[in-house]
């Protein structure tokens, strides 16, 4: 034994000789464990089935339509070759991105071996199925916009169902495609990966957090979706607003304005592409999330294996009842000639509150069912009631019929700054019911799911709360991504020159998507929130794992003779390595047993009642892959003539979170922690900025070329020249790939930084102050951005003296400045939480190892 | 080549020469061949025939052809000052509205019967060449030209031009809130001064050079022009006819 496995008093005297064999004979057993999963878990890849499929029969139903006259099959036409000529774009810088990383997690995986040799195909895919689902859905709403424009020449609830199920395709493209990339990742992971490599099963709690992991793929893809798509949107309407309305007169979807077309293509890949992304990582992130969390309560209170399996299968039913129940939904949605405003908004909310009851029935089912407590269900209802509150929440804030919206309205009475005063003002009071509801959803879910005795049951409560609020995704996002497509109709349908009947019809489809992208957004933030927390404590079990890993990769085989081998890794990390490991590391992180020092009255004892010796309590060790090593009494633990002092060792792979909040000192009188609070919140307004920055000059550039067309080709406004469309596509395409790399870049790099600099608890002060700050401030310019564009609409409907007016050119100064907060940076940071969170679980691995070395350099530790 | 007379009458009083047709001579007003020009156009098309001695016409035919490139001549002013008081009210063809981005929208004269004005209501007009204030008046479009026009009363022109101005109300007796002036409580005090005191005052003037900020938006009955008793009558369309037959003008009108 060498020298450092003297200060192991107490986890010497753990290992004892007998219990070591018996570890070793557990190890051995483990292998030739059979593994099966229960026919009802294939209801959850089934339902993923489901969704594609009713995705393909809507798109296919679509396409039978007519595209309409020729100038309407022509328009329609211009903007699909800009949609796809930005994402052809978009795609080549977000594959270098993600051949970088993927090299980077390959590095971490193969040669440093940090993380499970999964997790770059993992982060690989997540990002190829997130950037799928936004490809599919634009491809839809990009074909179906003209064929909304014609189908309303017929009648109202024809163009509805056409612009509808084109949303609807995006919805359930993302959560089939979402539920099909974590139903086969399980199925690959739990059943065959170990056959493929001839190694050991990998454990559930594992297989969750290495499928964590393509949460990072999932949420880099959105966010360049959402920042690149925000800032080209944006770029395209400023652009055209500041340039065609303002200097030149001309009215919204003119063909004159040479950036209409590149208008029209913005709102298809900001906010069709973009959501698409976002809320595929959304949806996927809470699945997984809530999984993880279920199979670690399982762990650390020593349930079977088939009680975790319950707990991670339940999110994936109750995702699979939902996409069934939406696609029931979806088919609710019609309407009635000349329906008024309210009507519509009343046809679409028919089919997501039908599909949210029905999807209670179905929880409490599948809830009672797999043996989960009634708590769980409790938390379902929780999650969707929160839903909906932040939904009418948002609602409130930012439609005209309600006061707030009004209220700066009035305001542009006195000009355009009390319409920005005004604006900003509501923005940051609206913030209080999406976090209030937040907070009361999340402490009620927490407490009625026993968070008090067990944190984990708490924390899996509140994550699959966030799983109930996006189960209805399927139809909450078509009615979402059914916004921009009645929005294009209405374009075509003006410049197409459509009749009057046509036209009110298309206007009315495109105020209706007004208010269901404001809600959805609502929902994107709520649920960012509600998975953030699931993910902080997913952070601290990739920490686990990780510090397991790196214990691991330092395997010493014990001298001939001995039985196990206790090696001091510094900073508080110890090995104790049993022999027979091979080299591979899956042999390793068999035999090893990885522990943490935890002083004081912190200290968890890993113990068990074996009750092989007649109720005396034994000490029992667990490692990652579930094998225990048993000490022969607990009396030892304690004595050995140094009690007072002894330095507690406690097994990394079972400590609790309260553990590790100890072992890195995550307080609040911890300065690291406070410090990585603020870079969070510093984040937060320079990842706002750079957006907002990005947006002026990309707008910018598109104002030049648009005055430049109007100088230097007369006849555009005359009538006699046709625009350069295409160079408007290309400048808000360029500026948009150009400038999305930096904030893009930030968001990935700042939490590795400060994990490395500030150690765990920086990086846990980073999430909160990133999550808490974030929320608001999203919400916060959501609300603002979307209550000026209404406040703007409700003046143009006629009121304080309509179009033209003093108030209006006001609210038009509001709108302008709404856009990049509603379109943007707002939408942005949902991602942003997300994926800070993603990459510091990813890279968790690399902090655990590398972070106390710097720290010490630094002389921070 | 064809020839036309063009009678421009807002912010400037001239007569201008054009090969253009009244569309793209308001188009071209309206936004210039290099954007340089910028704002809405109100003109009349004038009968060369019937404009009297008053301006040099052969002069101006002479000089109105087209360039070497065989482009048209697109303007050339016969007259920038004191023009509407010259040309003969029957010289006076459509009129022609052209937006800001350069939409045209023609108005046809229509007989206007003066006899059928009814007394008693009020009315709110833009006087728009050749003075330019904003006035509420007791007197119908007619009433209000004919006194304007008596040269015997010292506070008049020869010729006079005006928009009659919306002024609808809300239910509660308010101006209506659509309606986009600056200053809506002020018109409103200037018509119940009006309506109260009647007898003593006609017409106030509400404001000396108003913001016709969208004012096409504001257009009332339509617009006279006349002298005495002379006065051309150019209905302006209804919404509905703006919303369906003149669909891409109004969108454009709205905007300004």
């Amino acid at each position: 034994m060498n020298s450092y496995s003297r200060r192991m008093l107490v986890i010497a005297a753990m290992m004892s000789l007998a219990s070591l064999a018996g570890a070793q004979d557990q190890v051995a057993a483990h292998v030739e464990v059979a593994r099966h999963i229960p026919g009802w878990w294939y209801i959850a890849p089934a339902g993923a089935v489901a969704a594609l499929l009713f995705a393909f029969y809507f798109y296919t139903s679509i396409m039978k339509e007519s595209e309409g006259t020729p100038a309407m099959k022509q328009i329609a036409s211009y903007v699909r070759e800009g949609a796809y000529a930005y994402l052809r774009r978009q795609y080549v810088v977000v594959g270098a991105f993600f051949g970088v990383v993927a090299l980077l997690l390959a590095f971490m995986a193969f040669g440093l071996e940090l993380q499970n040799k999964v997790v770059p195909f993992a982060f690989l895919t997540g990002g190829f199925f997130s950037g799928l689902a936004g490809f599919l859905g634009m491809k839809t709403a990009t074909a179906s916009s003209a064929r909304t424009a014609f189908a309303a020449s017929k009648s109202l609830d024809k163009g509805l169902r056409v612009a509808f199920r084109a949303g609807a395709v995006m919805g359930l493209t993302v959560v089939g495609l979402a539920l099909a990339d974590i139903t086969v990742w399980f199925l690959y992971l739990y059943l065959y990966h170990h056959q493929l490599f001839g190694i050991e099963p990998l454990n559930l709690e594992t297989i969750t957090v290495v499928m964590l992991c393509f949460g990072m793929g999932a949420s880099s893809q959105a966010l360049f979706a959402r920042v690149g798509g925000g800032i080209y949107t944006k770029a395209a309407d400023v652009g055209a607003d500041l340039v065609g309305k303002v200097e030149a007169g001309i009215p919204e979807d003119d063909p004159r304005n040479p950036a209409t077309i590149a208008d029209n293509v913005g709102d298809n890949v900001g906010d069709v592409a973009g959501m698409g992304a976002d809320l595929y990582e959304s949806y996927a992130g809470s699945i997984l999330a809530t999984a993880a969390l279920g199979v670690a309560a399982a762990s650390t209170n020593g349930w079977a294996e088939e009680v975790a399996f319950n707990y991670l299968a339940a999110p994936m039913l109750i995702a699979a009842c939902g996409i069934v129940l939406s696609i029931i939904g979806i088919f609710l949605v019609r309407a009635r000639e000349n329906a008024s405003m309210l009507e519509l908004l009343g046809a679409l909310n028919r089919g997501i509150y039908v599909a949210s009851a029905l999807v209670l029935v179905a929880s409490y089912f599948v809830i009672s069912g797999l043996g989960l407590p009634f708590s769980a269900f409790l938390s379902i209802v929780i999650g969707l009631v929160l839903g909906l509150v932040i939904g009418k929440g948002t609602e409130w804030a930012t439609a005209s019929e309600y006061a707030p919206t009004q209220r700066i309205a009035n305001n542009a009475k006195t000009g355009p700054a009390t319409v920005i005063i005004s604006g900003i003002a509501e923005g940051m009071l609206s913030t209080w019911l999406p976090i209030l509801a937040v907070c009361v959803g999340m402490i009620l879910a927490f407490s009625l799911s026993g968070g008090s005795k067990d944190v984990f049951a708490g924390l899996y409560g509140v994550s699959i709360a966030a799983v109930g609020m996006l189960s209805t995704l399927g139809i909450t996002l078509a009615t979402d991504a059914y916004g921009p497509i009645a929005d294009n109709a209405g374009g075509i349908a003006e410049m197409a020159e459509m009749p009057k009947e046509v036209r009110h019809r298309t206007d009315a489809l495109d105020s209706l998507g007004n208010t269901t992208a404001a809600i959805g957004k609502g929902f994107a933030i709520g649920s960012a929130a509600l998975t953030a927390l699931a993910l902080l404590a997913s952070y601290i079990e990739e920490v686990r794992i990780g510090l397991h890993r790196e214990v691991a990769t330092a395997y010493v085989a014990p001298a001939p003779g001995d039985d196990y081998m206790v090696k001091d890794l510094g900073y508080g990390k110890f090995g104790i390595y049993i022999p027979g490991a091979d080299d591979t590391m899956n042999g390793r992180l068999s035999h090893t047993f990885s522990a943490i020092h935890v002083n004081g009255d912190h200290a968890v004892w890993v113990t068990v009642d074996e009750g092989a010796t007649k109720g005396e309590v034994v000490p029992v060790i667990v490692n990652e892959m579930g094998n225990k090593a048993r000490a022969s009494k607990l009396s030892v633990y304690t004595t050995q003539g140094q009690e007072a002092d002894a330095m507690r060792s406690l097994s990394a792979t079972k400590a609790t979170l309260d553990d590790y909040m100890t072992f890195y000192k995550v307080t609040l009188m911890n300065p690291s922690v406070l410090a990585g609070c603020f870079v969070g919140v510093l984040l937060v307004f320079v990842f706002s900025a750079l957006t907002m920055q990005a947006v002026g000059r990309a707008a910018a550039a598109m104002v030049d070329e648009v005055r430049r067309q109007f100088r230097e080709f007369p006849g555009i406004m005359l009538g006699t020249q046709k625009p350069d469309y295409a160079r408007c596509v290309a400048i808000s395409t360029a500026g948009a790939q150009r400038e999305m790399v930096l904030p893009s870049m930030l968001a990935v790099a700042i939490p590795v930084g400060v994990g490395l600099v500030l150690n765990v608890a920086g990086v846990m002060g980073l999430l909160v102050g990133g999550l808490t700050s974030g929320f608001a401030v999203a919400v916060f310019m959501a609300n603002s951005g979307g209550a000026w564009d209404n406040a703007k609409k409700y003046v143009e409907a006629g009121n304080l003296g309509g179009k033209g007016s003093d108030a209006h050119k006001a609210t038009v100064v509001g709108d302008t400045v709404g856009d990049p907060f509603k379109d943007t940076s707002g939408p942005s940071l949902n991602i942003l939480i997300k994926l800070t969170s993603m990459v510091s679980i990813v890279f968790a691995g690399l902090i655990v190892k590398f972070a106390p070395i710097i720290g010490a350099w630094l002389g921070l530790s | 080549m064809s020839f036309h007379l063009y009678l421009m009458c807002h912010r400037v009083d001239s007569l201008v020469a054009s090969m253009l047709s009244p569309e793209e001579f308001g188009a071209y007003m309206a936004v210039g061949v290099m954007k340089q020009a910028r704002g809405m156009v109100i003109f009349f098309e004038v009968n060369p025939d019937r404009l009297g001695d008053a301006f040099d016409r052969e002069q101006a035919r002479k000089e109105c052809v087209a360039h070497s490139n065989g482009a048209p001549k697109r303007s050339k002013y016969v007259s920038i000052y004191r023009t509407l008081e010259r040309v003969p009210v029957e010289a006076l063809g459509n009129l022609y509205l052209s937006t800001r981005d350069g939409r045209v929208l023609t108005l046809p004269a229509r007989p206007y019967i003066v006899a059928g004005e009814i007394s008693g209501g009020i009315n709110m007009y833009l006087e728009l060449c050749p003075t330019h204030p904003l006035v509420v008046s007791r007197l119908g479009p007619a009433r209000f030209i004919e006194k304007l026009t008596d040269q015997s009363n010292p506070v008049s022109v020869p010729k006079l031009l005006i928009a009659d101005m919306l002024i609808d109300q809300d239910i509660d007796g308010k101006l209506a809130s659509y309606l986009p002036y600056r200053d809506p409580e002020h018109i409103a005090h200037c018509l119940t001064e009006v309506a109260e005191n009647g007898r003593r005052k006609d017409s106030k003037t509400v404001d000396r050079v108003p913001s016709i900020d969208a004012f096409f938006r504001t257009v009332g009955r339509g617009f006279f022009v006349g002298s005495g008793t002379k006065i051309n009558y150019y209905p302006f369309p209804s919404r509905d006819d703006l919303e369906e037959k003149h669909h891409w003008w109004w969108r454009s009108a709205c905007m300004s």
